[in-house]
């Protein structure tokens, strides 16, 4: 059996999946893992694989290949490759759902959309890492000002049905009209419409710089936030496919070029065991 | 002698001021009293006014009331209201007769303004849509390095290895104070790399309007001296910062009130 792992370090989470390929060429996945990032992203990346490694009930050895993306992939220092989270989200998006052209990612500290061809391979794409707005960082703020917990704030907004009106995306600003929002008493559930419809409209105007086309995938931790991506939908107008895996796409996309990757390296010699042995003579 | 308070209700502060004039004499302030904004404006705005007048010793009565800020509408009881820019401009000079630009940096706002050789409003750029540059951008920062924020800016003038900070944005910062700090470096020098970040986007902001000959520097972020070292060492011209750099909008409000109360006086009573 061959395994291959992608690492993604994120800002906020590293996620790591491991890929099994079962000779047919149908890759699998055995195994996702998630660790804190926190200060320490070279530990955290270790951390990760490492712990994803003992889940599959495989040695670090038995693992052929790693790619490693998002922002702090070059830090994993036993990374075989890097891949940028751009490919990686547009190539595991295309292998969750075959007719992805278009990829949403919301992150803890960054959001891109993401223009797709028939092969899971990169068009286009605009990136937003300047603004902490589109970001599961104002979430986190929003939910903390609240009084709430991040998991709370989209099933709350859901139940929204009067949104006040957010006249700011800054996550520091919003702060204010929370606050005063909540001193005139306004329900918690339509405040929270009202961040979340502010947020999908800010992350849309960005997205529309590609091209909109069907099918939408959204992934990225912020995929896990239900009142996120109905007002997505909402805003967007079409039904966005959003995966349980939502939160992994780019650890599975690194974890399929590594699969791919190891086959070359395989057929080239210089797959990783060969490299680990031969180092010594 | 005439009486006029000008408040200037701020996204942080509000803070109130009372101006004697008349006789010819320069208006002089003679009471000033501040209150925090939170979310009721009008009672902000009262409190504030009632500590100047208070301080003054005068009666409410007696003031016409200039207001200015952002919740400059939210006093019911004022007599005229000015806007911000008008305001600084007007109390920039006022204060500092050399003034060409004025930086005013609050709370929530950077607003750079050039004035006319007459002191009016020539141009003016601000940035209060988001937090990058504004005075807030400092506030979570102190918060963060568990920092007094009246200790900020001379802290920053003990740095020796300032660390850059490239994130714009005051969110994304705090991700990179939060690495600068487990890398282990001095919170001098930290607190110096976000003044610097601050100034260029300050210098960025003047430099769209003019820099001028001589710069007003205003606002609360203004009480800073940080702030004010890392402004002299970019503009290449004085940055000059009143004794009582918040105040000022307040001050201006005050004498635009003043000019309207005169105004007044001098037309002929209708009907």
């Amino acid at each position: 059996m061959r395994y291959a792992a992608g690492v993604d370090v994120g800002s906020t989470q590293t996620k790591s999946v491991i890929m099994r390929d079962n000779g047919d060429g149908t890759p699998e996945i055995v195994v996702r893992g998630l660790v804190d990032t926190g200060a320490n992203v070279q530990k955290a990346a270790e951390h990760g694989f490492h712990q994803a490694c003992r889940e599959a009930g495989i040695s670090a050895q038995q693992v052929g290949f790693v790619v490693g993306t998002g922002y702090g992939r070059y830090k994993i220092a036993f990374g075989n490759a890097q891949m940028t989270e751009i490919s990686c989200h547009a190539r595991g998006a295309h292998f969750i759902y075959p007719n992805t052209r278009t990829v949403i990612d919301m992150g803890g500290q960054d959001s891109k959309a993401i223009s797709v061809g028939a092969e899971g391979e990169v068009l286009d794409f605009v990136m937003n890492d300047k603004c902490a707005a589109g970001t599961g960082r104002f979430l986190a703020n929003a939910a903390e000002v609240m009084g709430l917990s991040l998991d709370e704030v989209g099933p709350l907004s859901l139940q929204g049905t009067r949104p006040v009106k957010i006249t700011t995306v800054c996550t520091v600003f919003v702060e204010s009209d929370i606050l005063s929002y909540l001193a005139q008493e306004k329900k918690a559930e339509d405040i929270l419409r009202g961040v979340h419809l502010a947020i999908a409209r800010r992350t849309v105007s960005l997205a529309r710089r590609v091209p909109l086309e069907a099918e939408l995938t959204m992934t990225g931790g912020v995929a896990r936030n239900i009142g996120m991506v109905k007002a997505l939908e909402e805003v967007l107008g079409v039904t966005l496919q959003v995966s349980p895996d939502a939160h992994y796409v780019g650890a599975i996309g690194a974890a399929l070029f590594a699969l791919e990757k190891m086959d070359q390296s395989f057929e080239s010699g210089i797959w990783r065991g060969a490299h680990a042995t031969g180092s010594g003579h | 002698m005439r009486l006029v308070a000008g408040i200037d209700i701020g996204s942080g502060l509000t803070k109130a001021v009372v101006l004697q004039a008349g006789g010819g004499a320069t208006p002089q302030v003679i009471g000033r009293g501040t209150a925090k904004t939170g979310v009721q404006l009008e009672r902000a705005a009262h409190q504030a006014l009632e500590a100047a007048t208070r301080q003054a010793g005068v009666k409410l009565v007696d003031v016409y009331i200039a207001t200015t800020g952002f919740g400059r509408y939210a006093a019911p009881f004022r007599d005229i209201q000015a806007t911000d820019i008008t305001s600084a401009a007007r109390g920039a000079r006022f204060l500092i007769p050399g003034t060409t630009t004025v930086l005013d940096i609050g709370s929530q706002s950077t607003r750079a303004i050039r004035l006319t050789e007459a002191g009016r409003v020539a141009q003016f750029k601000s940035n209060d849509k988001c937090a990058a540059g504004s005075g807030s951008f400092i506030l979570r920062a102190a918060k963060y390095l568990e920092v007094k924020l009246e200790d900020v800016g001379d802290l920053a003038l003990k740095a020796e290895n300032p660390q850059p900070i490239s994130s714009v944005c005051a969110v994304l910062a705090e991700s990179e104070i939060i690495n600068h700090v487990s890398a282990g470096v001095s919170v001098e020098d930290i607190l110096r790399g976000i003044y610097d970040s601050l100034a260029d986007r300050a210098s960025l902001l003047l430099k769209r309007v003019g820099i001028g000959s001589e710069i007003a520097f205003i606002g609360g972020v203004a009480r800073q001296r940080g702030m004010i070292r890392a402004l002299a060492g970019r503009l290449g011209v004085p940055v000059r910062v009143p004794d009582t750099a918040d105040e000022v909008c307040a001050v201006g409000a005050a004498l635009l009130g003043l000019k309207r109360m005169e105004a007044r006086e001098s037309a002929p009573a209708l009907g």
